[in-house]
């Protein structure tokens, strides 16, 4: 019975706000204050002000409002955060930040991919494929949500094998597994190498962080590795593990980028819910780059190149023809 | 001859009587087990996953397995009693679902103290392992949360057997509570990706005790014999909890069992080709 006693006053549990407007407006505050992990990041970045956005925010409160103004006062003051990674989910409605491709050329026309393509290319798995013209592999990848498997990709690569250089189109992939973003990556290097770093946080403060642990990219063993020069286009909507897949490729020996800066989307996003029973995902592990540098914000191409007005009336993207270009110099 | 086979069976039976009369003071080849099901409440919370509380239904399967031993003159008994226990549960909205699953091994020894031959108190030392999961069906990259901890602890039981109107009835409270364990939690807002790629998990295997890990499950079964079957009906409190890496998690657990109860005389070789022609009727 002492036990037991014992027990019942240590029962653990957490606290939880009352489902009322106030609430969850502080349980959603609450939540990426603790668990977010770039409040310090974009306070240096843009002067974010997690305290004062609270003070904004919460003025906008009533105790009688509706569940759709709530929602609106709630995904308004997450788009403070500038993070393609947070949505706030309810019964009715997803928020979304968009301004991370809104703002930017879309670099990345579907009809005039098609013309690249051909009627003849091939499908493999989350994969379309096929040898340009001018003897250049060029391979659509849309999606890292689209399962490859290492024996596609091996077939794949023999395939192309004849070709004088290839292409790597991830432009509005929008991200899906890190561990394709790896298996995709480990077909370019013969040798192990260190492609970034990882931490997360270990305590609700905002500087609760790990040590930052190496993130390596090792050679696919025993399986077809590309050999010849790799060009990767990406446009802003190459995000979250396309993100990391172009900021992988970047430290290949053969590998260039090619296009416009990608969206970034750089934290592993994690998910929590108010007492309402909406959900919410937000950034909760940071990944930065071999230099320490994070890519929350996106990763530099090495030629920046945007598509021309003039290009795509003609039906060209001027994206793919300077890839081809530089390729076919890197053969000579 | 008449005499030759008088003196021959009893002969025999003066062997067999110092068999049995041997076989019975072995006590420890006495084995009782039990199987029993049930169902019942659930209540769920792992920080990790989610801040909120899920509840619903859960059922488990108890699988226990008792003998004396031969330790401190005979006055020892082992319990090896095993569980597993799954759950479907529900946010308080209703929004969001968890799937739980947990297995439990228990083994305790327990020294016997026989008041009178109605009450009997046991105590003695418990090893309690454990393992399972959470999977939380609407979360990003945070939808699982693996359960894995090992425990020292004590357990005590108290065995009361009382007739009414000659119809027998055997109660017994048991009380498992983890003292001393060793348990594997993520960090706080660590992905499992990250432990895929890191080489150090030594920060994710915690010292536990009452502190961070208060921590109790108990007992209370009612056995009755209903005509050849030994019934057994009970009801498991099951509270787990934990507090490590700023992580808080709980699974509280109320469930009906009702079972059967055998009770077995182990034979020593019984599966040789030959049993000993002394006691084979083959």
């Amino acid at each position: 019975m002492l036990a037991l006693t014992l027990i019942f006053h240590a029962c653990i549990t957490e606290e939880i706000s009352e489902n009322t407007p106030k609430g969850n407006f502080q349980a959603l505050w609450e939540i990426i204050d603790t668990k977010y992990c770039f409040l310090d990041y974009k306070q240096d970045e843009y002067g974010l002000d997690w305290k004062q956005v609270y003070q904004t925010y919460s003025n906008r409160l009533t105790d009688d409002m509706g569940n759709k103004a709530l929602f609106q006062v709630l995904s308004e003051m997450l788009k403070e955060l500038r993070d393609g990674h947070v949505n706030l989910v309810a019964y009715h409605e997803t928020s979304q930040y968009r301004e991370w491709y809104d703002n930017y050329p879309t670099n990345f026309v579907d009809t005039i991919q098609r013309i690249y393509l051909g009627k003849d290319y091939v499908t493999a798995a989350g994969i379309k494929y096929s040898i340009l013209e001018d003897n250049i592999g060029y391979i659509y990848y849309g999606s890292f949500s689209s399962g490859i498997g290492e024996s596609n990709l091996d077939e794949i690569l023999n395939e192309l094998s004849i070709c004088d250089g290839l292409i790597i189109d991830v432009r509005n992939n929008g991200g899906g597994l890190l561990s394709l973003s790896d298996r995709l990556a480990s077909r370019f290097t013969n040798e192990k190498v260190l492609t970034g770093y990882m931490s997360y946080k270990t305590g609700p403060g905002h500087n609760d962080f790990s040590q930052p642990e190496p993130i390596y990219v090792e050679p696919a063993t025993n399986r077809v590795r590309w050999q010849k020069a790799v060009a990767v286009l990406t446009n802003r909507r190459s995000y979250s593990s396309t993100n990391d897949f172009v900021g992988k490729m970047k430290q290949m020996p053969k590998s260039i980028i090619v296009g416009d800066k990608t969206g970034g989307g750089s934290g592993l996003p994690f998910s929590s819910e108010l007492p309402n029973g909406w959900s919410v995902r937000f950034s909760a592990s940071p990944m930065y780059d071999p230099d320490m540098n994070h890519l929350e914000f996106g990763i530099n191409p090495d030629i920046k190149i945007d598509m021309t007005l003039e290009d795509m009336q003609k039906g060209k993207d001027t994206i793919i023809e300077a890839a081809r270009e530089i390729l076919k110099a890197k053969k000579e | 001859m008449k005499r030759c086979i008088l003196l021959l069976f009893f002969t025999c039976w003066c062997i067999l009587s110092i068999q049995a009369q041997q076989d019975s003071i072995l006590v420890n080849r006495y084995v009782m087990r039990s199987t029993l099901y049930g169902i019942g409440y659930t209540n769920i919370l792992d920080t990790y996953l989610s801040p909120a509380e899920y509840t619903g239904a859960e059922i488990r399967i108890l699988r226990e397995n008792m003998r004396m031993t031969r330790l401190l003159n005979g006055k020892v008994s082992r319990q090896s009693l095993f569980q597993a226990q799954m759950a479907m549960t529900e946010n308080r909205a209703g929004t969001g679902s968890e799937f739980a699953f947990l297995a439990n091994w228990n083994f305790a020894w327990h020294y016997q103290h026989r008041f009178n031959e109605h009450i009997k108190l046991l105590v003695g030392p418990n090893i309690d392992l454990n393992g399972g999961m959470i999977y939380n069906f609407r979360n990003s990259n945070n939808p699982v949360q693996a359960k894995a901890y090992v425990n020292l602890g004590a357990s005590g039981m108290t065995i009361y057997r009382f007739n009414i109107k000659e119809y027998p009835f055997v109660l017994r409270y048991q009380l498992n509570l983890p003292l001393l364990g060793i348990m594997f939690s993520p960090e706080y807002g660590q992905p499992y990706y990250e432990m895929s790629i890191s080489h150090d998990w030594g920060k994710n295997l915690c010292f536990t005790s009452l502190h961070n890990q208060p921590a109790i499950r108990q007992f209370i079964t009612l056995d009755f014999p209903i005509k050849s079957l030994n019934v057994r009906v009970g009801y498991v409190c099951d509270i787990q909890q934990s507090k490590v890496n700023h992580l808080r998690n709980h699974t509280w657990s109320h469930t009906f069992m009702a079972g059967i109860v055998k009770n077995f005389y182990v034979l020593k070789g019984k599966n040789k080709v030959a049993m000993p022609a002394s006691v084979s009727p083959y």
